[in-house]
């Protein structure tokens, strides 16, 4: 196959499964809202288009289905036929077949691979009227999205419902003109020939409305939201976009440094007017740069409505395999995250919603009994906090009941009666993120395949983010999902061990505290710090690491790390400073570290590790629980 | 690296295993460059293709829990490479850094490895006839990470085989 013609083949496959995609989530939609004509004949379009290409490819297997499918989609957007639950199934089938061609173009370059047949009669057999239409809509789904107002505007930026309002409205909306004045006017336009004057030059001539009126309207015009133009957007391989980001981390690197540099001059040749002006120079340096890594960042940010688009197609099928009524909300579509964290976020994501429909929410009838309504809540909400994205998945459905997780934990030995009683209830509901926790003792075909939660705790770590459980027995489960903006720069915090540096990644960082020597204590020859009515275990980084140690200090610092509810106390020399670091990998060659996530080069040049702290905080729990059980 | 390079390379670098023997296969009158680096007394020949560059030493950032024979890591320009100390792998006693120590990185299977050297001496061209296996008694230096023996005049040069540097760390 030519160069060229495998690029026409990538384009028609990234747009097919664009559309895909969207075409899953306006099924759903459409079955709750089955006399949609708008949407209907956008699924209509969507599917035309992609036979249209398939044929141009000369994909016969795939036109034969699409086509199939675009008569049924004919018949019900001309209302010859009735949208019913069986009807969409069939076409959702349809579009899961269609998928697997996509597959197998990519694959192998051919659609001969993926049977079609029996989709194919299924199709014919609607459109004869052969079919059972009417059916037993025993799960019913809907999704609706509600996005917060402060983010209305900007998706109505991006889709804008209805076309912005022309002068004429606005003219006649503001008071400025009449309804009957505007009309003439257009009217007078319609016979001009071109080039025809301007609605508002014809009004100016009338004297229907003034000079002023008219600057007004046309300002308020211009505010309003443009629709977006079709090449207002361009396809840039992630690569490329992944180099950029690299070197304006070198950038970072290298600013920090001068940064330095510069700060040194000016502490020893403060009069020096040359010194001044490269101070200067610095501190725009400085500012574009931050600029720079700030647009970069943002060129690969994607809205989080990418990751959550195969939610509402999933919730359906799950909800109508176990018979379980769920309504799907999801919020805050448009909270955007970098494009490495939504790519890892998808499978998580997906499990835990499963998770939540599978073991959460209740059958009907069992909610009915206990007052609830059959249908149950699922709730997936994104927002922006500060440097993290926040994910919570809500359901209401039965909880989790903690005795139940603390035999489990038990019976698998993974924790003693002894640490089970002096951990809090928060602490032993996440217990199940332990891994070998969740395998489940029956696997059933949805979830508990094997993959716990362990696994979807360790892809969210991956990725700099925590996850957490909320429970409350009969009222539901919380899960709450923290992601960091971007994986490539964190904010951490550079502290001192025995004339190392190392790095330790800041949003990990409850607080630091001096102590000297006697505020150590030892618990079973563990050592720990009374903080606050808390014991803090304590980890000695120069230990941790084998750092010899030249002398005993008597001033220490702590340096509160949490994981989660658990915390613990790194125990270092000094503080350094607080810097913005890039994450390097180094392990290519050298087998990973514990207790290390990866490196950074500082202002100076040196490279620094950087503190994988979940892994030290487990160790230390692992460490001190072992004291314990001494 | 020019093209010429790479084919020389290709038709002498071998997987570690047949190295030796393909050495003394392929010894016609062609000539192979090497890097000459001194570790103690012994001289020791890196394949001239497969060297990035050579710098002076720079700070060496250590990394907790790895053999001791891994120095750390070193920043290339922006990339964070391992250091390994050849004196250390090699079995050889340690000695200070001086002025004339080096940081040789060498790129082994697309990775880039620093290997610290007590000097550099010179670039030199080796006939391939001047190669031998390793002797089958290996009492010399670094004798499990060596693929020959270069005999010119006098000297006695040890071939590197860069290939085992690595499967060294994963005996480790």
């Amino acid at each position: 196959m030519s160069d060229e013609m495998q690029e026409i083949l990538n384009d028609f496959l990234t747009e097919s499964n664009e559309m895909l995609e969207v075409l899953d989530q306006r099924f759903v939609t459409l079955e709750s809202d089955p006399n949609n004509t708008d949407l209907l004949n956008e699924i209509f379009r969507a599917m035309h288009s992609m036979k249209g290409s398939a044929g141009f490819l000369g994909f016969n297997h795939l036109v034969d289905v699409a086509h199939r499918g675009e008569n049924i989609l004919n018949k019900l957007r001309q209302a010859e036929m009735a949208v019913s639950p069986s009807i969409i199934s069939v076409i959702l089938e349809t579009i899961d077949v269609i998928k697997a061609i996509m597959a197998d173009i990519r694959d192998s370059g051919t659609d001969n691979h993926v049977a079609t047949a029996a989709i194919a009669s299924k199709l014919d057999a609607i459109l004869n009227g052969t079919a059972p239409v009417a059916s037993p809509a025993a799960a019913h789904v809907e999704a609706t999205s509600v996005a917060p107002k402060a983010e209305a505007s900007a998706a109505a930026q991006k889709t804008p419902a209805t076309p912005p309002p022309t002068l004429g409205e606005i003219l006649v909306n503001e008071g400025l003109a009449s309804k009957d004045q505007v009309l003439d006017a257009l009217n007078a336009q319609q016979h001009q020939p071109d080039p025809k004057t301007p609605l508002g030059e014809i009004l100016l001539q009338a004297k229907a409305i003034t000079e002023r009126a008219l600057d007004q309207a046309l300002h308020k015009q211009e505010k309003q939201p443009k629709p977006v133009e079709e090449d207002a957007t361009i396809r840039v391989e992630t690569k490329r976009l992944d180099s950029v980001m690299n070197l304006v981390g070198e950038l970072v690197l290298g600013r920090n440094r001068l940064i330095k540099i510069g700060t040194q001059l000016e502490q020893h040749h403060e009069s020096d007017p040359q010194v001044r002006v490269l101070s200067e120079t610095l501190a725009q340096l400085n500012l574009v740069t931050t600029d720079l890594q700030l647009a970069v960042m943002k060129t690969r940010m994607l809205p989080i409505k990418k990751v959550f688009a195969k939610l509402p197609r999933m919730v359906r099928d799950l909800s109508q395999k176990l018979n379980k009524q769920v309504h799907l909300e999801m919020r805050g579509e448009e909270t955007e995250l970098d494009k490495s964290v939504a790519d890892e976020i998808g499978d998580p994501l997906v499990h835990l919603v499963r998770n939540a429909i599978d073991h959460g929410i209740e059958t009907p009838a069992e909610r009915q009994a206990k007052g609830k309504q059959a249908e149950g809540q699922l709730t997936i909400a994104a927002s922006q906090e500060g440097n993290s994205i926040v994910i919570r998945i809500n359901d209401d459905g039965r909880g989790i009941q903690v005795e139940k997780i603390k035999a489990k934990a038990l019976a698998k030995g993974l924790i003693s009666e002894a640490e089970l009683s002096t951990m809090e209830h928060r602490e032993i509901l996440n217990l199940i993120f332990l891994p070998g926790f969740s395998t489940a003792e029956q696997v059933t075909d949805v979830s508990g395949r094997g993959v716990g939660m362990d696994v979807v705790r360790t892809n969210i770590r991956k990725i700099n983010g925590s996850v957490e459980l909320e429970s409350e027995v009969g009222k539901g489960s919380q899960i709450i999902i923290k992601l960091p903006l971007t994986i490539a720069i964190i904010q951490a915090l550079m502290v001192e061990v025995e004339r190392s540096i190392f790095a330790i990644p800041l949003s990990t960082v409850i607080e630091a505290v001096r102590i000297s020597r006697s505020d150590i204590k030892t618990i079973n020859g563990r050592e720990v710090l009374h903080l606050r009515d808390r014991v803090l275990p304590l980890i000695r980084l120069a230990q941790e690491f084998d750092i010899p140690t030249d002398t005993e200090r008597e001033r220490f610092y702590v340096v509160v790390a949490a994981l989660g509810d658990r915390r613990v106390g790194v125990v270092v020399d000094e503080l350094r400073s607080q810097e913005e670091v890039v994450i390097k990998s180094i392990w290519d060659y050298l087998e990973t570290v514990k207790g290390v996530s990866g490196a950074t080069i500082t202002g100076e040049g040196k490279v620094v590790l950087i503190l994988d702290t979940s892994e030290l905080v487990q160790n230390a729990q692992a460490w001190h629980n072992s004291g314990v059980a001494v | 690296m020019s093209a010429t390079g790479q084919q020389v390379q290709s038709h002498y670098q071998a997987p570690a295993e047949h190295s030796a023997e393909r050495l003394e296969e392929k010894a016609g009158d062609d000539l192979l460059q090497f890097v000459i680096c001194l570790i103690g007394s012994e001289e020791f020949a890196v394949d001239v293709l497969s060297v990035q560059e050579i710098n002076r030493i720079v700070e060496v950032t250590r990394v907790p829990k790895t053999p001791p024979y891994v120095e750390g890591v070193i920043n290339l320009r922006g990339r964070i490479i391992p250091v390994l100390d050849l004196r250390k792998l090699f079995g050889l006693s340690g000695a200070q850094q001086t002025t004339q120590t080096r940081i040789v990185v060498v790129s082994v299977q697309a990775r880039l490895v620093g290997l610290i050297v007590d000097s550099v001496e010179e670039v030199l061209r080796v006939p391939r006839s001047a190669i031998e296996p390793p002797p089958s008694v290996g009492t010399m230096a670094g004798a499990e990470f060596t693929q020959g023996v270069g005999r010119i005049d006098d000297r006695l040069l040890i071939l590197v085989d860069l290939s085992r540097l690595l499967l060294a760390r994963e005996a480790a």
